[in-house]
């Protein structure tokens, strides 16, 4: 793929990766205590699963850990456009250049095909001329 | 424009009935289309332009100007965008009523980066006609090369021939 669409699907991931982040954090933050009058309520049975509050305070870090990768690889991928300085006029300038050049070596590659092709044709009719000679002069037996 | 649920097909297939003998008795097709059209009730337009980003009613972050240093911008753009992150999250931890003001500031930089990338496309175009342009000057070149050769090696070998006959 080419790095220009690299950079744009680079870009779509840092917004998804953002999203799901603030999203999930949002939804799965345990409450905040809003002040000392109301004490937090009574520990749910140990019906849930102990994983829950491991995996929670784990995932803030997951997931900023992967939203700076995606924003570093971004970084990288823009330090490797292969960006010329100069800007449009020297690009046309170039261009220009190219396509002189092109017609130059076009036409030199004109003449010596027709050269080639003039050459072919002599050759082939001597090489006729010669096998005539040569089927005239053999003896039947 | 009037719509109808069935509408039965154009009547233009008349036009062409004596075409088989007379094939100028029908009209020509008509001329390709410039400037804007209507198409099903939508306005189309043949002149394909990236529109700017003030058209579309969104402020523009990097500096206007001709030659936009496009490496520098995207990563200062990238940087902003971490850093408004964070804004959000702070703002989420302690006044969560004012989201609505960061999200619009993220998203803003969001548009900003894709139109700086759309606007790359142009200058990609012309450096792939560059490097279509020299592959085939290339081409051609080799190409001379390849017939020279092989005509001094004709002309070789049919002096040869007139060597080997002159001294038969």
């Amino acid at each position: 793929m080419d790095i220009i669409s690299q950079l744009q699907d680079q870009v779509n991931t840092i917004a998804s990766t953002a999203f799901n982040t603030f999203g999930t954090l949002q939804r799965d933050a345990p409450p905040v205590r809003l002040s000392q009058n109301y004490p937090d309520p009574p520990p749910p049975p140990p019906t849930n699963p102990p994983e829950d509050a491991s995996n929670f305070s784990e995932q803030p870090k997951i997931m900023s850990a992967a939203l700076v990768k995606a924003a570093k690889q971004f970084d990288a991928l823009v330090a490797a456009l292969p960006i010329a300085e100069g800007g449009e006029e020297a690009q046309l300038k170039r261009i220009a250049e190219l396509q002189a050049e092109n017609d130059a070596v076009g036409q030199e590659l004109q003449r010596q095909l027709e050269a080639a092709e003039k050459e072919l044709k002599q050759v082939q009719e001597l090489f006729s001329q010669a096998t005539d000679n040569c089927l005239n002069l053999k003896k039947p037996d | 424009m009037s719509t109808a649920t069935y509408p039965p097909p154009p009547p233009y297939y008349r036009l062409y009935k004596d075409y088989l003998q007379d094939p100028d008795s029908a009209p020509e097709p008509p001329p390709p289309i410039e400037g804007t059209y209507v198409c099903f009730g939508g306005n189309y337009t043949t002149d394909d332009v990236l529109p700017s980003l003030e058209e579309q009613g969104v402020r523009q972050l990097y500096p206007k100007g001709p030659n936009v240093d496009f490496k520098k911008e995207l990563k200062s753009l990238n940087r902003e965008l971490q850093l408004h992150l964070l804004e959000l999250a702070d703002v989420l931890v302690e006044r969560p009523s004012q989201y609505a003001r960061r999200v619009e500031e993220i998203s803003l930089i969001f548009k900003n980066l894709h139109h700086l990338l759309n606007s790359l496309r142009p200058h990609q175009a012309r450096a792939t006609i560059i490097h279509i342009l020299e592959l085939q000057i290339q081409r051609r070149k080799q190409a001379v090369e390849d017939i020279k050769r092989r005509r001094e090696e004709a002309q070789r070998l049919l002096q040869e021939a007139i060597g080997t006959l002159e001294g038969q």
